[in-house]
């Protein structure tokens, strides 16, 4: 077990909601796949506060717990967006929010 | 005989097997992630992302870090990923995704390539880091004590901010949602 085998686990994850992102136009896939990057970069601030030669310091828990709390109100918000954007345009297509006026 | 992998396994199994308590959940965590992006059923990426989430927070927890995995758990289980089930089920969308503009179907493709290419990228960085094949240190120990008192001690003002920021995106999303009529 080393950082490397943690690191491309995390390389790895954050490439496939990268994909999620740029390949799926519905507005929920892409938030999944914002979702499943900051799961990524949570992972990366654990595995690196694993492997720190200072561990007492928590700095890589710090960063992640307040990582957490912006993802859930990153989805709050991004959810009802997508509410929003169902209710006047019948979509959540993203291809469909094409219009800067509502 | 000292390695002798099932002699070491006899001697000290814990410690033979914790590399697997991290390893087998990142592979079911890597597994579900990418069903969650490949799956034509919202719902179903919905639940593959919850099972990620799941997987997260055990690594999280087999890496030391158990407040950390707990709190992975409960807010992204138990809230974002049942807020998106709640978005799925409002926004009842027609199941399969339609091409609407003239490049949509090059979309998917240009998706995979650009995620492979920074993937690839990642990965060479990585593997030529002098850092990265630093051994595992002995323990690393996150006491929630320790996080609590580091929390309301040097970081108070940004667990502070972190609370008006929550409130403010929550009273945002209600505002944002909210129907129009009285």
């Amino acid at each position: 077990m080393t950082l490397q085998i943690l690191l491309a686990i995390s390389a790895a994850l954050f490439a496939l909601g990268l994909a999620a992102v740029l390949s799926r136009s519905n507005a929920v896939m892409i938030l999944i796949g914002i979702e499943l990057m900051l799961g990524a970069a949570n992972l990366n601030f654990i595995a690196f506060w694993r492997f720190s030669d200072n561990p007492a310091d928590l700095t890589g828990i710090l960063f992640a717990i307040f990582s957490i709390a912006v993802a859930a109100a990153e989805a709050a918000v991004g959810l009802a967006i997508i509410i929003l954007a169902h209710r006047n345009l019948r979509s959540v297509e993203a291809d469909d929010a094409s219009q800067l006026k509502g | 005989m000292m390695c002798d992998p099932l002699q070491s396994l006899f001697d000290d199994p814990v410690k033979f097997l914790a590399p697997w308590f991290v390893l087998v959940p990142a592979l079911v965590l890597l597994a579900s992630a990418a069903a969650a992006a490949v799956m034509r059923n919202l719902i179903h990426a919905a639940l593959c992302l919850t099972l990620s989430f799941i997987a997260l927070g055990i690594v999280f927890i087999a890496l030391g870090a158990e407040f950390v995995g707990l709190v992975q758990l409960l807010v992204s289980v138990g809230a974002v990923a049942m807020v998106i089930v709640f978005a799925i089920l409002l926004t009842r969308p027609d199941q399969l995704e339609q091409s609407r503009t003239a490049l949509a179907g090059l979309r998917p493709a240009g998706g995979a390539a650009a995620a492979f290419a920074l993937l690839a990228t990642l990965l060479g960085f990585i593997f030529a880091s002098p850092l990265a094949g630093k051994p595992l240190p002995a323990a690393a120990a996150a006491p929630v004590a320790k996080i609590g008192e580091a929390l309301m001690g040097d970081h108070v003002v940004a667990l502070i901010v972190t609370g008006v920021l929550l409130t403010a995106a929550l009273v945002g999303a209600a505002v944002l949602a909210m129907e129009d009529r009285p």
